[in-house]
């Protein structure tokens, strides 16, 4: 990892992170017992292992229960939906995470489908995403969220804010452009078969990119003053061999343009294990809205 | 006036053959009838007059009807247990509750109610989300029949740049979903964005779904694009007399656009036509018959 140099036009996820977190912890603290995450992976999928070990950690400072579960790797679509099955109707289980990726043999759609939209922490039942259609910002996509609370960090009225989302994913673009209209944002939602990006990029307050393309984002491409919230994760092998992580933008290049920069890493990633927690306060309030808990 | 006129009645004439046709097959092939249940609590006029429009139609492709009319004063839980059976009926393939409810109903929980596999009207929250993560749902009927017409006037979409005024649940929130799904850059515009002219001036497709008479003016609109218009307004003129107006000023915008839809006789006809159609495509998956189901293409 290189060292990010200070500069006053990167947005940095830590202190964004703090906060949220700061909040979830003063919930928990509050709120006693509360039941524990499940993280459910599948075995041989060893590049989340980073991941899943960053979320326990995160679990453990603000007080949650993480539960770590691996499944073999020959385990059948219905055993997984039976188990999610029996979690949903375990009151000591708060949410579920589906680690991605799975083997192929299973089809996340449906798992996701089957986590009951109550202890649905990654936001990823359609129900949730429905219910993010409608306005109603609840359990919502932890990326796409932290994206959105990046933007708000810069202070900016969202409301008549001309936005463009570069990248239409169900995880991360679309969700985050029903967010931001939401809020009163006039979105274009750009993606691979948009004939021009740059047209739409540079007339745009804020650019939000989730591509997986590294150095996608040039200076070129933005409005001078612009917010810039650079939501890949690339890794790429530089000159010298080694390999370090980037996102979409060109972040030095952009810096010297853009009003704001989220940097990669240190911008958006921090902020959606913070936002994954603080979903999982969401769950046990609307949990105990409808009388699941007391 | 240069722009080609999208003749929705027509586009709707040609839907509701190919679900004639459809429904003909499903009672040889399958000895299957599609049928629609339509709910209509209380007297609103304008609703009945839906009702009887929907009920007829529904007959004439050779479809069961079904309607349910109950008193304005009907309690939620009456109306649930209706639902309830009609989930259960495996008579019923489609259910539509017909909008709006009287006040003391709760409109959400009332929809959320239906099975999402028989919610032709595609407002179930569950199809919501399918849609909105380009998964296969039940579509609300407005926006795919502007999406149909788009088609058939277009051939692909990909790569257009679209833009959609309002962001309604109804229209224009799935119609910014079903052009991203079918590959366009979608811009959604509404009331506080800021330089809607300048945005609209950009579109190769503009939906325009705001309920506002004639608040798009020709020179918003980019030379040779596509205008479809959903507003349904009725304003007065003189003598007392009212006449029907879209959300574009039609004359101004059909001299500068390449195609446009009238009001009346454009997006209007499409709406029931799309709601047979998605009763088809219900009674089809509900009896896994997923390979016919493409019948309008």
């Amino acid at each position: 990892m290189t060292k990010q140099t200070a500069d006053h036009r990167h947005l940095l996820g830590a202190p964004i992170r703090d906060r949220i977190l700061d909040e979830v912890r003063t919930y928990v603290d509050a709120a006693g017992q509360m039941g524990k995450i499940v993280s459910i992976a599948i075995d041989g999928t060893a590049e989340v292992e980073v991941y899943i070990r960053n979320q326990a950690r995160i679990a453990a400072k603000v007080g949650l229960d993480f539960d770590q579960q691996i499944w073999p790797r020959d385990i059948t679509q219905n055993v997984c939906k039976t188990r999610i099955q029996q979690m949903n109707d375990d009151p000591s289980v708060l949410g579920i995470i589906i680690q991605r990726p799975l083997p192929s043999h299973i089809n996340i759609r449906s798992l996701q489908s089957a986590v009951h939209p109550l202890k649905d922490i990654e936001g990823m039942n359609p129900a949730s995403i429905g219910n993010i259609v409608y306005s109603d910002i609840a359990l919502v996509p932890c990326t796409a969220a932290a994206s959105v609370e990046m933007i708000k960090a810069t202070g900016l009225t969202l409301a008549g804010l001309e936005v463009v989302m570069i990248g239409h994913s169900e995880i991360v673009g679309r969700p985050a452009a029903m967010m931001l209209m939401a809020e009163g944002a006039t979105v274009t939602i750009c993606h691979h078969m948009t004939r021009s990006v740059a047209m739409h990029s540079r007339r745009a307050d804020v650019v939000l990119v989730a591509v997986g393309s590294p150095h996608f984002i040039g200076p070129d491409m933005i409005k001078p003053g612009a917010a810039v919230i650079d939501i890949g994760i690339n890794q790429i092998t530089t000159d010298d061999g080694t390999s370090r992580i980037v996102g979409d933008v060109d972040t030095a290049a952009v810096t010297e343009v853009a009003g704001w920069i989220t940097p990669v890493p240190g911008g958006v990633g921090p902020v959606t294990v913070a936002v994954l927690m603080r979903n999982a306060v969401i769950a046990h309030q609307r949990q105990r809205q409808s009388g699941w808990r007391t | 006036m240069s722009a080609q006129i999208i003749d929705g009645k027509a586009f709707a004439a040609t839907v509701r053959q190919k679900v004639a046709a459809k429904v003909s097959e499903l009672k040889t092939a399958h000895g299957i009838t599609p049928g629609l249940a339509v709910v209509l609590v209380g007297t609103d006029p304008a609703s009945q007059v839906y009702v009887r429009s929907k009920g007829k139609q529904t007959v004439q492709v050779g479809m069961n009807s079904f309607e349910h009319k109950l008193d304005a004063d009907t309690s939620e839980d009456v109306l649930l247990d209706l639902i309830d059976s009609l989930n259960a009926d495996p008579a019923v393939h489609g259910i539509l509750v017909q909008l709006p409810l009287p006040g003391h109903l709760d409109e959400t929980l009332v929809i959320n109610r239906i099975a999402p596999e028989k919610d032709v009207d595609g407002f179930h929250i569950a199809n919501v989300g399918l849609l909105g993560t380009g998964q296969k749902s039940m579509v609300p009927c407005t926006p795919l029949g502007c999406l149909l017409m788009l088609r058939d006037y277009h051939g692909s979409l990909s790569g257009k740049n679209a833009v959609v005024i309002g962001r309604s649940n109804i229209v224009g929130k799935p119609m910014a979903q079903l052009l991203l799904n079918d590959s366009c850059t979608v811009t959604i515009a509404h009331s506080r964005t800021a330089d809607l002219p300048d945005v609209v001036r950009r579109a190769d497709i503009v939906v325009a779904a705001v309920g506002r008479p004639e608040m798009v003016p020709g020179d918003w609109i980019k030379p040779g694009a596509t205008v479809i218009d959903v507003g349904i307004n009725r304003i007065d003129i003189e003598d007392g007399k009212t006449k029907l107006v879209g959300d574009v000023a039609y004359e101004s915008c059909a001299a500068v656009a390449g195609a446009i839809t009238p009001v009346p006789g454009g997006v209007g006809p499409m709406t029931i036509a799309c709601l047979l159609a998605n009763t088809v495509t219900a009674c089809c998956r509900i009896n896994n018959l997923t390979d016919g189901e493409d019948f309008l293409s």
